[in-house]
């Protein structure tokens, strides 16, 4: 048992500092402000150019082949400095196409994406399926060669400036739940592609993203027709490490803790008891991002220890936030200040990304064996 | 001992609910929000009909006009139910038109409506201070919490007698125990129809047993609140039963607007859904009078005379 990181790992770490001081105060990390669309874009080309976007991508596929660690900490770094959070398309996407793509897909995407000019958002939910993803009623039918697509997606991430949808949609019959689904890439230019924002309370934006009789050709499949299922379990295994970096906790913390301070309210013992709590919190959510971790490197990853992490984390997250709220200044009424963005931020966690509840769902089926009635 | 609502109180509950259908809800609430606006209207019709002379009424009294903070707080009222209602009836001072600000001299921080109000009462140590507001003089500050807010400065303050401060902040306690009750209900209720009609899985959402059970325990949080603030204010908001009821009612709060978000989804979180118009409004009574820390501070002082630390 080895809890730390290589010495290599470490001076990586380094590096990761000293590039992220030129982006402070950005706060990509929470699409704060209307321009971070641009500015996230920025990093995520500047990241390229490093190599940064595929350290684990294996070397055949133009990655450097290095340990899952150091994508745990640049995105761990990133989100300490509220810079930005992982990408979808050099993680998820890349994996699934070097995974389920034909050698094609991979000659014409993987390049872009490694050096973070294309960007991806990703089309799971729809109004009538969130949390039951199976319910998916997109639907894409093929006519020859060409794939004609209706339907809705919802809740979508960053589909405003991103440039392409990574599609789950229907291709088997409507009752074929999990089996008749298959993935997609829609560019996002398409005719027929309507993208409308949905104002959410953090001040942010998520869109509904119409398909309206969009043609893709057959070559935007991957993996194989009614396989999606597959595709998207196996892509969302192997990224799980990056998609909740536990140093944003300690930042949220650090943030409380700097605005207990100028308000006064620090040597207060009911709040610096809570602090303590909070802390205490924290760093078991570290621990469990590190076994997360761990599992990930084994490369046969259970999607148990990410459930754990996630719950725990995000829960933490709404913890640190209700905190400012219950010490009773009205400054943490102020739209905008640090700790009263963080409250309204902090109640999507434990909805995007996956539920509480289908992570509790989750532990209780793959850690107990225990089956649901019905 | 009854818990039922009388004849009167109940006629006297249909008739508001009667009136805020009218000039209060959700559809009022929006529109009033995008300017930050007061609503000057809803004031003068419950003044005309009387609802602002509860508290002193001889067929009604405190728990009348307690009731009625509450069904405000329901319907999104965009006034200051608990300086009319409750806090300036109960220290005998008339009730003028336009917001009055409730404050603490302990804190100086935005204040609700703060922009428009031409009066502020302050508690103090043992008295209350009156005072004089300018619209000019007041700084707005953004809020993301459905009340506009502002920081004032109050001028040409005058003590009241000795021992108002206490009557002003038992009230207070009652009164934002109330307005936060009525809304904590209305969120409530809109989640669980919510898991009536939305479907997972091939089910109704509410037919999850976990969710169930969630729901239930919410249900129980929102009885004791219910419970303890009509009784905070039948038993004239004694130093304890205020103090009790809003403790009980600000840590119900924090549970409730976290468990109705996390069940109604990624719905809930959007602008377009109702939800929000009740639990970001509530978030401003939790930093009221010092928030959950000093009403819990406030039960040990009145029970065991003993000043925390």
């Amino acid at each position: 048992m080895d809890f730390g990181f290589t010495p290599e790992e470490e001076a990586f770490r380094g590096e990761v500092l000293a590039f992220l001081a030129d982006y402070q105060g950005m706060n990509g990390y929470f699409h704060r402000g209307e321009s971070t669309g641009e500015g996230v874009r920025r990093v995520y080309r500047a990241l390229g150019e490093r190599g940064w976007l595929s350290l684990s991508w294996p070397k055949e596929f133009g990655g450097s082949g290095l340990s899952p660690a150091y994508e745990f900490i640049l995105w761990d770094e990133m989100a300490y400095a509220r810079v930005a959070r992982p990408p979808m398309g050099p993680g998820l996407v890349a994996k699934a196409l070097m995974a389920h793509g034909t050698a094609e897909q991979c000659e014409r995407l993987l390049p872009g994406l490694r050096l973070g000019e294309v960007n991806f958002a990703l089309g799971y939910s729809e109004p009538d399926a969130g949390s039951d993803l199976a319910a998916v009623r997109t639907r894409a039918t093929l006519v020859h060669d060409t794939y004609e697509i209706n339907g809705a997606k919802c809740w979508t991430s960053n589909a405003h400036w991103a440039d392409a949808i990574w599609l789950l949609c229907r291709t088997g019959p409507q009752d074929s739940r999990s089996r008749g689904l298959s993935v997609l890439i829609v560019p996002l230019d398409r005719p027929g592609v309507s993208i409308s924002p949905i104002p959410t309370h953090d001040g942010g934006r998520l869109n509904e993203v119409r398909f309206d009789g969009v043609r893709v050709p057959v070559e935007n499949r991957v993996g194989a027709e009614n396989d999606g299922w597959q595709v998207v379990a196996s892509a969302l295994a192997v990224e799980r490490h990056v998609q909740f970096p536990p140093k944003r906790l300690r930042r949220d913390l650090q943030d409380l803790v700097t605005w207990v301070e100028k308000s006064g309210l620090s040597r207060d013992p009911v709040v610096r008891r809570r602090l303590t709590g909070l802390a205490v919190q924290v760093a078991e959510v570290e621990a469990l991002a590190l076994a997360l971790l761990d599992e990930i490197i084994s490369g046969q990853p259970s999607a148990v220890p990410a459930a754990y992490h996630k719950l725990a984390g995000t829960l933490l997250a709404q913890e640190i936030a209700r905190s400012a709220m219950e010490f009773g200044s009205d400054e943490a009424l102020i739209k905008d200040s640090d700790v009263e963005f963080m409250w309204r931020q902090a109640i999507l966690e434990t909805v995007g990304g996956g539920t509480s509840e289908v992570m509790r769902g989750l532990i209780a089926r793959q850690a107990f064996g225990l089956e649901s009635k019905g | 001992m009854d818990f039922e609502p009388s004849d009167t109180q109940r006629a006297l509950l249909d008739a508001l609910g009667t009136l805020l259908s009218r000039h209060a809800g959700t559809q009022r609430s929006r529109q009033l929000a995008v300017r930050g606006a007061y609503d000057h209207e809803l004031e003068s019709e419950l003044r005309a009909a009387g609802f602002l002379d509860l508290f002193g009424d001889s067929g009604a009294g405190p728990l009348e006009a307690t009731l009625a903070v509450e069904r405000i707080g329901a319907e999104l009222g965009a006034i200051t139910p608990v300086p009319h209602l409750l806090v300036l009836p109960a220290l005998g001072l008339p009730v003028p038109e336009g917001p009055v600000v409730l404050a603490d001299h302990e804190r100086s921080g935005p204040v609700r409506y703060g922009r428009e109000a031409r009066q502020i009462l302050t508690a103090g140590t043992d008295r209350c201070a009156a005072a004089e507001l300018s619209p000019d003089e007041a700084e707005p500050v953004p809020s993301a919490y459905g009340h506009p807010l502002a920081r004032v400065v109050p001028r040409r303050a005058e003590e009241l007698a000795p021992g108002t401060a206490g009557t002003m902040v038992r009230w207070w306690r009652v009164g934002v125990s109330a307005e936060a009750l009525g809304m904590m209900q209305r969120a409530f209720d809109l989640t669980v129809a919510y898991t009536k009609d939305r479907t997972v899985f091939g089910r109704a959402l509410g037919s999850l047993q976990a969710l169930q059970h969630r729901l239930a325990e919410l249900s129980v949080l929102l009885e004791g609140a219910r419970w303890l603030t009509y009784e905070a204010a039948f038993r004239g908001a004694t130093a304890e039963s205020s103090a009790v009821a809003a403790a009980h009612t600000m840590a119900a709060l924090h549970r409730l607007t976290r468990e109705t978000h996390q069940i109604t989804g990624a719905v809930g979180l959007t602008r377009e859904h109702d939800l929000h118009l009740w639990t970001l409004r509530l978030q401003a009574l939790r930093a009221e009078l010092g928030g959950l820390r000093a009403h819990r501070r406030a039960v040990v002082t009145s029970r065991w005379g003993v000043a925390a630390a």
